[in-house]
């Protein structure tokens, strides 16, 4: 398989300081890859490189070819990579449907295909459509966050924690979501908090410290390698 | 003879140096040291202006006051006087976003502005309030504008080493801090509203130094006097292009400003009367100019606060955030 | 009989005046709520619509409500072109620093007015405006106007907010920024675009102004503070508000009359505006940004 998203060597930081130290990594199509490691190790820092939200001092990203550092958000989502941040990650002033549209703002045209996939990954949503998106529930707002990004089809899913502070109900279904949106041919780079379990249902893992990948390999690999376990994921 | 009026003009606009340097240290410790916009220089100004007039100027039978008391006691007066209208205004504009309290004190100005032209009773209204008494007021000309020079020189100076010693201790610093950070600030138990209405209290009285000084320069004070937006402009344009918490920028800001408008003025008094509104308007059009130029490219000011470069470019850095209150 | 003296020395006036004041309140609650700062020029922006509308009718004629659309135009790119030269260049930095560029270019577009057109209050028509009698309320054909224009204005922005791509961008925008920029909303269109509304709105208070009352330089700059207290009575990001908060303030100050003398109807909004702010900071309809 050949990677579509390339990450070489990334360096930078928000301000003077580096966070990122040389961070490599890859995705290839229709791959679940997790990235953890414990707090500050740079895990979002890396989501906001790739997506032109960081000062990037070294380094480069390429996408199918093409290097894309530097490039601004709206460019980059042009090209086919939606993110998914952590907070703050629907309108909660508007509809579900508009949220949606808001999702596919770069496309023009009839939209009704794109919702109703985008329903069909996420039928909880369907009752919902015309509800102001502010009075959802914890889980339905990271299902909305994932169809917005969806909307434009893109070829890079990057989810951030998009777990956190999710019932475990939620969690099993937010990850379920994730393989059926994989097996429809989208690559997700994912961030998490909850390493074992994010490792456990991903295709492949990097593990980050102190803003340099660690070690890297499928993600039963791993959970295996016991000195992976006992630094990093609590024995 | 041309000698000495060679020497008047330089000591007259001396004298006004002065008097800015009052206000524009004033507005340092709002702005420059707490960060607090405020919008309403004139208003402070005018109620200073009008406090000392009216208690020290002689008796008139239709307006109150002419209490003819001594003149420190009218600029005592005065800067009691604005420090305690400044108390409500702070009081209710503080606890929200900066915006806030520029739009009050704008509407404050605009009330003193009211006020001022439609009491006769207490200000005299369009014909304003005069003999009020001058210090030095008998000498001859010449020595006397050179004795008043040094009195609001002396004023100037013990009011800035006064708030350069404030500015150093521990009070200086935690208004530094709660301006830099406010919510780390917050999150040391410090109260913060309280801090801010002490700055922005004590910005005010010396702003009613100020407008007193001037009164007494001018035996009176008119309603034109205060024309609301230009003399807060003029005194914005002097703290930051000299340096927004260097009181040594400010005073040096005061100089360069003050010098440059009034030779402006001279120049634009050699035009042909046919333009002579245009000419005051464009005046005014520049310095709204000024401003912008200031702010875009010397932002930080000519002398900077020590640190203060370190501020400016973290807050270029970081992502906007407004705060939420 | 006393209803009616009400009414038409008190109600018709505030009412006029309050849909003026609610016009240029939505211009503010935009820039707020997308920009993030107060517009402190948009009193003399009102100004400048006003007299340029006046340059337009003197050099074309037949009726000045012809030119305001043209002139809507001119303030709507002007406003862009603003926004370009003073305030961009701010926009990482803390919001405070442009509401105080906004103050000086208020103080720039009011000298340029002054320089141009001169200090003394002038009108797009001279002569009396005879009002007709309704039902025994006397109301002047350009109070009808302006009440109808302002009505179909706020129409057509909340349908445009509501209905079209761009318009609900401008909301996505001003419910969270960095989520709009992540989801390819080009924040700097969604900029400009404001801008030209805000122009335009700006424009059409500053002209309804002019049409039932006078023109004059500093005619913009004495509605701020009641156009400012309408924005934040009505809860500053909420169109709605400021159109409730614009006919609240504008009857209040028509009002005050019965009670203050009137050198001190211009304070009466301020004091609106202060009780607000000490009874109930997010306004009537829940400010969403405070």
């Amino acid at each position: 398989m050949t990677a579509i998203l390339t990450i070489k060597d990334i360096r930078g930081g928000y301000t003077e300081a580096d966070i990122l130290n040389g961070i490599s990594m890859e995705v290839s199509r229709g791959e679940i890859v997790a990235i953890v490691g414990p707090n500050g190790a740079g895990k979002s820092t890396v989501m906001k490189a790739v997506f032109g939200l960081l000062k990037i001092r070294g380094g480069s990203i390429d996408f199918l070819g093409t290097d894309i550092t530097g490039w601004s958000p709206n460019h980059i989502v042009q090209a086919g990579i939606c993110y998914v941040p952590q907070v703050e990650n629907i309108f909660t002033e508007m509809t579900v449907q508009e949220n949606l549209e808001m999702g596919a703002f770069l496309r023009r045209g009839d939209l009704s295909a794109a919702y109703d996939r985008i329903y069909g990954l996420f039928p909880d949503l369907v009752s919902k459509r015309q509800v102001v998106s502010g009075s959802l529930s914890g889980g339905q707002r990271q299902m909305l966050a994932m169809g917005r990004a969806l909307m434009l089809d893109p070829k890079v899913l990057l989810l951030d924690e998009p777990t956190a502070g999710l019932s475990p109900k939620y969690m099993e279904q937010i990850f379920q979501i994730s393989r059926n949106i994989r097996d429809t041919g989208v690559a997700i780079l994912l961030v998490e908090q909850h390493a074992k379990q994010a490792l456990a249902f991903s295709d492949r893992g990097y593990i980050l410290v102190a803003g340099t990948n660690r070690h890297h390999g499928t993600g039963q690999d791993l959970l295996t390698d016991h000195s992976v376990a006992e630094m990093f994921l609590g024995g | 003879m041309d000698i000495i009026s060679a020497f008047n003009y330089p000591v007259y606009l001396a004298i006004f140096i002065c008097i800015y340097g009052c206000l524009a240290i004033g507005l340092n410790v709002q702005w420059g040291f707490a960060g607090l916009f405020n919008a309403g220089i004139a208003g402070f100004f005018a109620v200073g202006a009008y406090t000392t007039s009216i208690l020290t100027s002689s008796d008139l039978p239709d307006r109150l006051g002419g209490f003819d008391l001594p003149v420190p006691v009218g600029i005592l007066g005065a800067m009691i006087l604005s420090g305690i209208v400044a108390w409500p205004v702070g009081k209710i504009c503080l606890r929200f976003r900066g915006d806030y309290l520029a739009i009050v004190t704008i509407g404050f100005a605009e009330v003193v502005r009211l006020v001022v032209r439609s009491e006769h009773w207490l200000t005299g209204s369009t014909s304003g309030i005069s003999n009020v008494p001058r210090p030095f007021g008998n000498l001859p000309y010449t020595q006397a504008q050179i004795a008043y020079l040094a009195l609001t020189g002396g004023i100037l100076f013990v009011a800035y080493l006064l708030i350069e010693c404030q500015s150093v201790s521990p009070w200086g610093r935690i208004m530094r801090a709660i301006r830099d950070n406010e919510g780390a600030a917050a999150a040391m138990g410090k109260n913060i509203p309280f801090r801010r209405l002490q700055a922005f209290i004590l910005g005010a009285t010396l702003m009613g130094l100020g407008g007193a000084l001037y009164a007494h320069l001018n035996r009176g004070v008119t309603p034109d006097a205060i024309d609301p937006m230009i003399a807060s402009f003029l005194i914005w344009i002097m703290v930051i292009l000299g340096g927004s918490g260097n009181n040594r920028g400010v005073l040096l800001g005061v100089m360069i400003v003050w010098i440059i408008w009034s030779a402006s003025e001279l120049m634009t008094d050699q035009l042909p009367t046919e333009i002579a509104l245009q000419a005051k308007y464009g005046r005014i059009f520049l310095i709204g100019l000024m401003l912008q130029i200031v702010l875009r490219f010397r932002p930080e000011g000519l002398l900077p606060e020590p640190l203060s470069e370190l501020r400016i470019r973290e807050n270029k850095d970081s992502p906007p955030r407004d705060t939420v209150s | 009989m006393m209803f009616l003296d009400l009414a038409n020395f008190y109600l018709i006036p505030g009412i006029v005046m309050g849909s003026i004041y609610a016009i240029g309140a939505i211009g503010i609650t935009l820039v707020f709520s997308i920009m993030r700062h107060t517009n402190l020029a948009h009193g003399d922006m009102a100004t400048f619509g006003a007299f340029s509308a006046l340059a337009l009718f003197s050099a074309i004629g037949i009726s000045p409500y012809l030119v305001l659309p043209l002139a809507t135009v001119i303030v709507g790119f002007l406003s862009i072109v603003i926004d370009w030269i003073f305030y961009e260049h701010l926009r990482n930095k803390p919001k405070i620093l442009t509401t105080i560029s906004s103050l000086g270019v208020g103080l720039m577009l009011r000298s340029v007015v002054q320089i141009i057109w001169g200090v003394n209050t002038t009108a797009y028509v001279t002569g009396i405006n005879k009002p007709y009698k309704i039902l025994g309320l006397k109301v002047k054909s350009t109070e009808i106007i302006t009440l109808g224009v302002s009505a179909a204005l706020v129409i057509i922005l909340i349908l445009f907010l509501n209905r079209n791509r761009w318009g609900k961008a401008m909301r996505a925008m001003s419910n969270s920024p960095d989520l709009a920029l992540i989801s390819g909303i080009d924040n700097r269109k969604v900029v400009a675009l404001t801008w030209f509304v805000v122009g335009v709105l700006c424009c059409c208070a500053g002209f309804f102004l002019g049409i039932n009352t006078e023109l004059k330089s500093m005619m913009g700059w004495n509605i701020l503070l009641p156009t400012i207290a309408a924005a934040i009575l009505g809860g500053i990001g909420r169109i709605e508000g400021a159109l409730v908060g614009g006919l609240i303030i504008g009857l209040i100050e028509e009002m005050s009359l019965m009670v203050i003398p009137a050198e001190y109807k211009a304070a009466s909004s301020f004091v609106v505006l202060l009780l607000v702010l000490l009874l109930r900071p997010t306004g009537f309809f829940r400010s969403k940004i405070i």
